[in-house]
């Protein structure tokens, strides 16, 4: 060989090895604590996507041995589609590789570095090889392979190569799948527990993953077990499948788009922009290369500088519609819902997933969860959750943008205490934070915090507002609910035995309770329940309405009740009419002293502990204990905008529907005295 | 306290009227209602003819429009059976056993013995009877006395015991025994010119090993912090049958200016017999405020408790003398306390030979020695 190629190529082994060196701090690698957390997400993250791939419900183990000399083995097992024997060695052994360094979509790994890291440094560490141990469907064994990497040649060099058959792959997954993946490493590593450890970072995972069971187990080096955790998935529905798009000229930078026209395989501009970008029309496109003066017809690789420049600026001034936002992967309320309770043991949660928007090109949607009361310590500040695209942010909290968001709050007016109203609060509670977006900006390499937006915090916030107002009438109606107990005790438990024992010691008769009863109530309670009956699978409410005044009272009864596609309200005797989406109304025959009407019915389709609680709201005269006067206004609001979005899906879009806009209509200023009392003086004549 | 005791029946009838008033009411179909006077600072007012702070006339009406007052009716007819009970069967019991016993009343339980203790106290003013008549024991501890007086006590067989305080007693004195009444006890005869009242346990045993009550010709009594209403009954009858004056020596804080006011004025909680507990000549000895100055006391800040406590005193109507007034401002400007026992700064014997010489010289003319 010749010198010079050999000094190359010694040069090009030595940038690898010293890349991946120099560059530990932002691969993940810097400290022992930290590499093991690293290597567990790479091949978690891994998993998580190959299923979501496959459609497949997740199912993965990790198992973690310490060994002699600061070094752990650890093992993860998934029950994913596989990976294909002449594809092994490309996955694992290079560098920058994977279709999802070039597409634009929502992901979870985005660093390019991935398993392949792992593979590295545990060679670089301990000098192990990796065991990969790989089953696909089609095949009917599984193929075993020890990996190490040539950095010379950036790629996997295999040993030891095997076919195991099904009995085998079986006994060495732990699962029943004719499908997945098993890696086995040895790595340089230190297991700790606490905030910052795999422990925590499963937790995370599976609170972002509802869909998934992730299982933990730490082993000391004469096999005991030191830490362990098991979070089992708690829904069936997988992530909705992510679609990919192509790049929005708003969200264009110089370098990106110099590469982009330099690449193209487009000959013209013209087709170059319709082609390669999203909503880009022919008469936008011609609108574009009008305002920055370039012919239509010129070659994209041929464009100045300053044409590059012209094309950018026109970019932002011709009107361009926003990109489409089903590349995004939500996890939507009710699965965040179900991925804390799955977490936290907690007595309330609320969820908001707000509708997609789009920052400079880039389509981002904010998710917020807050669980309240139960188990969760009343002392110290409430935990944050932090995430971006489902992946667990849990370094430089302080740092990043979904923390400032909830520190600009003022939770105080919803509840939970805070020092001047600033800061991260305090008190029994959990806020989970989720930004998915098809370009998380993070405030450095190490992708721990994101950085400042202002349309993201500004979307964050209303998130946060919302879940906030739900804890605030959350808090109001567990306040009313201990208020209408009591009452209920005293006259159903006190008063009665208050007669009987003063009448049977005075020898006297005993006195009839009722209208003592409207004078000590004076009022009209509302008792609401949820219950789950498990064997109809249906989530049963009741309503009941008692007048403890002296006078006939009638009312319009309206619930809130979670509907959605696959939702509906059943065994709904009384009938009653939909008010507007997510809402039902009952018009109620007057209610005479001392009466009660019930109404009862079930809601389909949804699981144990989706729904808990109803909120009741009510139109017509005189005050409800337990419920709230509906405000006619903002209900105005809702059918406005729940038409105008009927309208837009139509034409625009098929994706599910989310309503966060109901929640926060209802959960808003309802001081506004609604009009509805007309309507009872006009047709009901009822007092 | 013979005088005011009630016969099995009347005091029946008087609990039986309790219920009535809730009975009544409710056959009008009104809620079961009982009416109390405020108890608090704010409803006590000096009773010229008595001598004594009594009840002013603010009521407050506890009816069962709320789930708290409508428990509070309902225990006091649980109380009200089981003081029936009680009554025929002729036994008695502690105010901490009938807590106890409320266990078994259902929605009738109490939360909180301070709770049966004011709802002991709550019948004792709307019925006008003393819980003695209710057969109610307090289990608070009594008083104990040392010096030359003879008392007579009924023992538990029946037999008057006689009992010397000096000569037949060990150095923790003569317990006074909850029921001090002429029926359980009786005053014979003293060979003292005054009776003095000790707030703390250290002070007392301390006077009593200088043999101040020898030197002084006085009786000793220990309050044990605030006095229980024997101490202060017998302390009241001791002034009254005998003609002997009461001094009152304490800490030098806003607690003792209390513990002063339930002796001579009458206490808040027991406003409804004050005429039966207070010594209105009672004389408050000291430490004063001004005694931290002039015998350079060792002494501590005011907490803001104490200051708050003070402050408080400034609105109660039994410490509007220009005294007090003066006596709880000069604390406040001070910020300080300070206890009896800091007068051990000048050697154990200073108390009995320089300082309670010197203000029972001045504030009773006494000439000690």
């Amino acid at each position: 060989m010749d010198k010079a190629q050999r000094i190359a190529n010694k040069q090009k082994q030595i940038s690898i090895s010293e890349f991946f060196e120099k560059n530990k701090h932002f691969l993940g690698f810097d400290t022992h604590q930290r590499a093991i957390i690293t290597a567990v997400k790479e091949a978690v993250d891994n998993s998580l996507d190959a299923c979501e791939e496959g459609r497949i419900l997740p199912e993965i183990h990790v198992d973690i041995k310490r060994l002699d000399g600061d070094r752990l083995e650890l093992v993860t097992q998934d029950n994913g589609p596989g990976i294909p024997r002449d594809s092994i060695a490309n996955v694992f052994g290079k560098f920058l590789l994977g279709s999802r360094f070039h597409a634009i979509r929502q992901t979870r790994g985005q660093q390019g570095i991935g398993i392949t890291g792992v593979v590295m440094y545990a060679q670089l560490t301990t000098g192990s090889t990796t065991t990969v141990l790989s089953k696909i469907e089609t095949e009917s064994t599984a193929v075993r392979v020890d990996l190490a990497l040539d950095t010379k040649n950036n790629r996997a060099l295999r040993s030891n190569e095997d076919r195991l058959p099904l009995e085998e792959w079986f006994e060495e997954s732990g699962m029943e799948s004719l499908h997945g993946l098993r890696i086995k490493t040895v790595m340089a590593a230190k297991y700790q527990r606490g905030r910052q450890s795999v422990h925590q970072y499963l937790r995370m995972t599976s609170i972002v993953n509802p869909h998934a069971t992730i299982r933990l187990r730490v082993f000391g080096k004469d096999g005991e077990i030191i830490d362990e955790g098991e979070w089992i998935r708690t829904t069936k529905i997988l992530p909705r499948p992510v679609v990919e798009i192509r790049p929005h000229p708003h969200g264009m930078q110089f370098g990106t788009l110099q590469r982009m026209l330099k690449n193209t395989k487009e000959r013209n501009v013209r087709s170059f922009l319709r082609k390669e970008f999203e909503k880009v029309s022919p008469l936008v496109s011609k609108k574009i290369l009008e305002h920055a003066e370039i012919d239509e017809k010129r070659r994209p690789s041929g464009l100045s500088v300053e044409g590059i420049q012209n094309l950018l600026s026109a970019f932002m001034t011709v009107k361009i519609q926003a990109p489409p936002t089903d590349c995004l992967s939500p996890i939507e309320d009710l699965l965040i819902k179900k991925g804390l309770e799955k977490a936290i043991d907690s007595r309330y949660a609320a969820t908001v997933t707000r509708t997609p928007t789009v920052s400079q090109g880039n389509p981002f949607q904010v998710e917020v969860g807050l669980v309240f009361g139960g188990d969760l310590p009343s002392d110290g500040s409430v935990e944050v959750l932090r995430f971006a695209n489902r992946v667990p942010l849990m370094y430089q909290q302080g740092g990043c943008l979904l923390t400032k968001g909830i520190e600009s709050i003022d939770w105080r007016r919803y509840g939970l205490e805070q020092t001047g109203g600033k800061g991260v609060p305090k008190g029994p509670a959990a806020i989970l934070v989720h930004l998915a977006s098809t370009n998380v900006q993070f405030t450095s390499e190490a992708k721990e915090a994101v950085s400042e937006n202002e349309e993201v915090i500004d979307e964050l916030r209303r998130a946060l507002f919302e879940v906030g107002r739900g804890l605030q009438g959350h808090r109001k109606r567990i306040g009313q609910r201990e208020k209408s107990r009591e009452k209920f005790d005293l006259i159903n438990k006190i008063l009665p035995e208050i007669a009987s024992k003063s009448s049977s010691m005075l020898g006297r008769p005993e006195p009839d309770l009722s209208p003592i009863i409207t004078k000590i109530m004076n009022a009209v309670f509302c008792e609401e329940g949820v219950i789950w009956d498990s064997k109809e699978k249906l989530a049963r409410c009741s309503i009941k309405i008692y007048n403890y005044t002296a006078r006939a009272r009638a009312y319009t009864i309206i619930v809130k009740w979670p509907e959605r596609d696959g939702v509906a309200l059943v065994e709904n005797e009384r009938g009653g009419r939909k008010e507007t989406r997510g809402l039902w109304a009952w018009r109620l025959d007057a209610i005479n002293p001392g009466g009660m009407t019930e109404i009862s019915f079930a809601v389909n389709g949804l699981s144990n502990g989706d729904w808990k609680e109803a909120e009741v709201f009510y139109r017509g005269n005189g005050e409800i204990i337990g419920s709230e006067r509906i405000d006619e206004s903002l209900l105005e609001e809702i059918r406005k905008q729940e038409g105008l979005k009927g309208v837009v899906e139509e034409f625009v879009d098929e994706s599910p529907v989310q309503s966060p806009m109901i929640e926060e209509a209802l959960e808003g200023d309802s001081s506004v005295v609604a009009d509805g009392e007309k309507e009872w003086r006009s047709d009901g004549k009822l007092f | 306290m013979q005088d005011r005791s009630r016969s099995k029946e009347e005091t029946v009838d008087a609990l039986h009227a309790v219920a009535a008033e809730m009975h009544d009411r409710m056959m009008r179909g009104e809620p079961p209602r009982m009416t109390l006077p405020v108890r608090s600072k704010k409803n006590i007012a000096f009773d010229e003819k008595l001598n004594v702070y009594k009840y002013g006339s603010k009521k407050t009406i506890r009816d069962a429009t709320s789930l708290g007052s409508a428990h509070q009716l309902l225990r006091a007819l649980h109380v009200t059976e089981f003081m029936e009970d009680m009554i025929e069967s002729k036994k008695s019991s502690t105010l901490r056993e009938m807590y106890y016993i409320s266990e078994g009343w259902g929605y009738g339980k109490f939360g909180s013995q301070n709770e049966s203790n004011n709802l002991a106290e709550d019948l004792e003013i709307v019925t006008g009877c003393l819980r003695e008549d209710f057969k109610l024991r307090p289990e608070e501890d009594g008083a104990r006395i040392i010096g030359n007086l003879t008392f007579q006590e009924r023992n538990r067989r029946g037999e008057w015991m006689r009992i010397n305080c000096r000569d037949d007693v060990g150095d923790s004195g003569y317990g006074v025994p909850y029921n001090v009444e002429s029926e359980k006890l009786q005053l014979v005869e003293h060979d003292i010119d005054f009776m003095m009242a000790i707030e703390t346990g250290g002070m007392f045993d301390r006077l009593v090993e200088n043999g101040f009550d020898e030197l002084a010709r006085c009786g000793l009594i220990h309050l044990k912090g605030q006095p229980a209403r024997s101490t202060r009954r017998v302390m009241k009858r001791i002034n009254e049958e005998w003609g002997i004056p009461i001094v009152v020596f304490t800490d030098a804080d806003p607690w003792s200016f209390r513990i002063f006011a339930s002796i001579a004025y009458g206490a808040i909680k027991t406003a409804h017999i004050s005429e039966y507990l207070a010594t209105p000549s009672a004389v408050y000895l000291g430490i004063e405020s001004g005694d931290i100055e002039a015998y350079d006391l060792p002494s501590d800040e005011l907490t803001s408790r104490d200051i708050e406590a003070l402050k408080a005193e400034k609105s109660d109507p039994r410490f509007q003398s220009q005294e007090w007034i003066d006596q709880i401002d000069l604390m406040l400007d001070l910020g300080k306390k300070a206890e009896q026992q800091s007068l051990a700064k000048y050697g154990l014997d200073f108390v009995t030979d320089t300082y309670l010489p010197e203000k029972l010289q001045q504030k009773l003319g006494l000439v000690i020695g």
